[in-house]
């Protein structure tokens, strides 16, 4: 579960050290929130906190850009790149693992090419994406989720599709 | 090919990105988990009324009878004192009626009085 929502967090995010600040926090709050809950419930309260965690961090990193792009055009700078890139590089651990050198680099190009479209697509598209098809939500749950309508869900699920089945189909790729 | 079967075949391509995140990021996403189950308390419930760790409370929503059950608590404790409190009054004028009288408080202990003060009320 905290895997799929990770992926999630860093398709949305593109950052892995904030991703896992955001499941962390989820996870912590739905713990501490809503143990009082059924436990029915909780996947899809979990999905809603999730959600509005990633919306959260957008919003606070709008924020600290605009304060950033105002101190540096006062020259004041704004010195809080302190990341080390190389914290980002991770060896990658797979549980199926191809028989050959060949068919391990062709799935795992595969594997970058659906990442990087999942991670271009609008936020909305990509969020609605997620909740109906991967984490199996029906179409009421994901609007729920999302804090929309239904007929906005459909919508945005065609859309993405669409995208990603033009992207993949661009880079040779059938799955 | 439509959008349920496209969705369903990027699954499980889907999956393998998450199989295969980094370890340091795996490890600790398990201790996150953990650390949240620790957390979680199973909640105990009561005539439908459920004891939960602070925090919790603005999450519940009650009918208005487990409302009121939730308050008969502090209802009694107020009943009762209040009627404590009552009483405490009473023997209070209790006593200044008996220190205010012109006869001494030890009279009405006096058996032979007591027995002449029934007899003359009648």
């Amino acid at each position: 579960m905290e895997r799929r929502a990770f992926k999630q967090a860093v398709f949305a995010v593109q950052d892995d050290e904030a991703a896992l600040d955001i499941v962390q926090d989820a996870m912590m709050k739905l713990a501490e929130k809503y143990s009082a809950k059924p436990a029915a419930e909780l996947p899809l309260l979990f999905q809603r906190i999730l959600q509005n965690a990633i919306r959260d961090h957008f919003r606070r990193q709008k924020v600290r850009s605009t304060w950033t792009t105002l101190l540096s055009n006062l020259g004041m700078g704004g010195d809080d790149d302190d990341s080390d890139p190389l914290e980002t590089l991770e060896v990658e651990e797979f549980t199926n693992v191809p028989a050959s050198p060949a068919e391990r680099l062709e799935q795992s190009q595969v594997m970058a090419a659906i990442e990087q479209a999942v991670k271009a697509l609008p936020e909305r598209q990509r969020e609605a994406f997620m909740l109906r098809y991967w984490e199996e939500l029906d179409v009421s749950e994901t609007a729920k989720v999302m804090g929309c309508s239904e007929g906005s869900v459909k919508t945005h699920c065609s859309r993405a599709t669409h995208a990603l089945a033009k992207v993949l189909r661009a880079k040779g790729i059938t799955l | 090919m439509n959008e349920k079967e496209f969705a369903s075949k990027l699954k499980p391509w889907l999956e393998r990105t998450a199989a295969g995140i980094g370890e340091v990021q795996a490890t600790k996403l398990k201790a996150a988990r953990l650390r949240a189950l620790d957390a979680y308390r199973e909640p105990v419930r009561i005539f439908g009324l459920v004891t939960v760790p602070a925090g919790t409370a603005q999450t519940i929503h009650y009918s208005i009878v487990q409302r009121a059950l939730l308050l008969l608590p502090i209802v009694a404790l107020i009943a009762t004192l209040a009627i404590r409190s009552a009483q405490e009054t009473d023997i209070g004028e209790l006593d200044a009626q008996l220190l205010t009288q012109e006869l001494p408080p030890d009279a009405f202990l006096d058996q032979d009085f007591r027995s002449w003060l029934g007899k003359s009320q009648f």
